[in-house]
């Protein structure tokens, strides 16, 4: 039980949000293991940004918890990391900067945030347009900007809303890639939120399958394929049915 | 995926048409008044201004004072009239936009004062400080104020409220958002504000000496007007709006390199 509780790192009880007379979440659990990649995907307007805004503690909960390490979660306390939906660079800094920003918050040493952000911008392909603004480069390497530093404070928790739903396909593949990359050389735990099923099968270890309002989870699916995956894979193909099976509401 | 920085060179037509239009204003204004079309005695053609020009850069008469020091004392007042609703009214503004309390306290009283006209101060600034350089200062203090006010304050609150989130999850404070979001957000406003101020100030400055005062550039037009010298008031006024084109100028310039990442 000891070494079991020991890999949890967040745990959500009967989490629970009301607007009004308006039940959005309803007695949401799950539970997030250390450096895990867990997807979230549920119908349209199911919440799922409701859901997030919760648990980064943008917005209270009406009812229960949310422990990080079995402590209740503050953004002042915990790492908590939201890469949005848009792009949420800071006009007035260089790419450079931005990228440092969140570590800056944090209070990093100048000598480390230096350190990370080379190391992540050399990971993510950005050191060549170090110096320049966000308005210079292309909107995808402004999702990768929000990308890196989300992962460059080192999160207890990345919150990610679906953060490449307004890219062209195949530049989503790549940067899917680029993440899976990331988050298996950094180690973080991730919580990834799409409306796309095939996105979900392909990043995720596992899917949480959220319900219609008032939302739940509704089910939870393993996703263990080898990786890098492919999506000719007959299991990979098995997996995304059984998902899209759940969601569907026609 | 490689990024250079690009030069681009201002096409000739920018640089080209500027001149034409303001010669041809000249030449313009000059005729019209050298063929008869307007009495010369109702407009100095732009000859004529230069020529008084270059005799009031050293002659004092005849209304009591060399060009320099009319422009010398519009200066100064406008100056300190202006650093000072700069230094009240922009602090005060971005405070107004993100600190609660600040705003109920100073907005009704600000939207009491804000439609009254700086030029109707006139009579009590009179009563108050006579007709030295405080009393201007203080008209124009009034009319930069304003725009200094709302624009940091509707800069402040047009803060992308996405950024405002993201800094929030990595835990900032509010003070950390105010400085660190807020006010860089703000200052393409805040920059528009000292444009806009500097045209009231500058404009308020001529009212306020065209009433009270005993130099200046605004008496230098009223004299005009009082002599019948329509060459004097045109110098007046050029003078006027040349000076104020240029410090309009350097707050162009100012910004550009300040500003680099949010206008490129």
């Amino acid at each position: 039980m000891g070494n079991n509780e020991s890999h949890v790192k967040i745990r959500v009880n009967n989490l629970t949000k009301r607007f009004g007379d308006l039940t959005v979440l309803d007695k949401i659990c799950f539970e997030i293991k250390t450096g895990e990649l867990v997807a979230i995907v549920g119908p349209t307007g199911c919440g799922k940004t409701t859901f997030l805004n919760t648990l980064s503690k943008l917005m209270p909960a009406t009812d229960g918890d949310i422990l990080i390490d079995g402590e209740e979660a503050s953004p002042r306390k915990h790492n908590i990391s939201y890469v949005f939906q848009e792009p949420t660079c800071l006009p007035w800094r260089t790419v450079r900067e931005n990228v440092a920003y969140g570590m800056e918050v944090k209070g990093i040493p100048k000598k480390e945030r230096m350190e990370r952000t080379d190391r992540i911008m050399e990971l993510v392909g950005l050191s060549s347009c170090a110096n320049l603004y966000p308005n210079q480069v292309s909107a995808s390497m402004m999702q990768r900007i929000a990308v890196s530093r989300a992962f460059a404070v080192e999160p207890d928790l990345l919150l990610m809303d679906e953060p490449y739903g307004q890219l062209d396909v195949k530049l989503r593949y790549y940067l899917e890639d680029e993440l899976i990359s990331l988050w298996q050389k950094l180690k973080s735990t991730v919580l990834f939120v799409t409306h796309n099923i095939e996105e979900a099968v392909y990043v995720a270890e596992r899917i949480l399958v959220l319900s219609n309002k008032p939302t739940c989870v509704k089910a939870e699916i393993t996703v263990d394929l080898e990786r890098p995956r492919s999506f000719l894979d007959p299991q990979f193909m098995e997996i995304r049915h059984q998902v899209t099976e759940l969601i569907r509401w026609w | 995926m490689a990024y250079e920085e690009i030069v681009v060179k201002k096409p000739l037509p920018l640089i080209a048409l500027p001149c034409l239009s303001v010669a041809a204003f000249l030449l313009f204004w000059e005729w019209i008044v050298v063929s008869g079309t307007v009495p010369s005695v109702l407009l100095a053609p732009p000859s004529q201004v230069f020529t008084v020009f270059m005799d009031k850069l050293g002659n004092p008469n005849p209304d009591g004072a060399i060009l320099a020091v009319h422009a010398w004392t519009s200066l100064q007042e406008a100056f300190i009239g202006y650093s000072l609703s700069l230094l009240v009214g922009i602090p005060l503004g971005l405070a107004m936009g993100w600190f609660r309390i600040v705003e109920g306290l100073i907005r009704p009283i600000f939207e009491l004062i804000r439609p009254i006209p700086p030029i109707a101060w006139i009579p009590l600034t009179v009563f108050w400080f006579g007709i030295g350089l405080t009393g201007k200062v203080f008209i124009i203090w009034i009319a930069g104020i304003v725009p200094c006010v709302i624009n940091s304050y509707v800069g402040v609150r047009m803060t992308q409220p996405t950024l405002i989130q993201m800094a929030r999850t990595y835990g900032a404070t509010d003070w950390q958002i105010f400085h660190q979001l807020c006010i860089p957000s703000a200052l393409p406003m805040v920059f528009g504000a000292l444009q806009i101020a500097l045209a009231y100030c500058w404009t308020n400055l001529v009212g306020a000496e065209l009433l009270a005062s005993d130099t200046g550039l605004g008496y230098l037009i009223t004299m005009g007007g009082r002599l019948g010298r329509p060459d004097i008031v045109v110098l007046g006024m050029v003078c006027v709006g040349i000076s104020g084109a240029i410090l309009g100028f350097i707050i162009d310039c100012v910004e550009r390199r300040l500003l680099a990442g949010i206008r490129r």
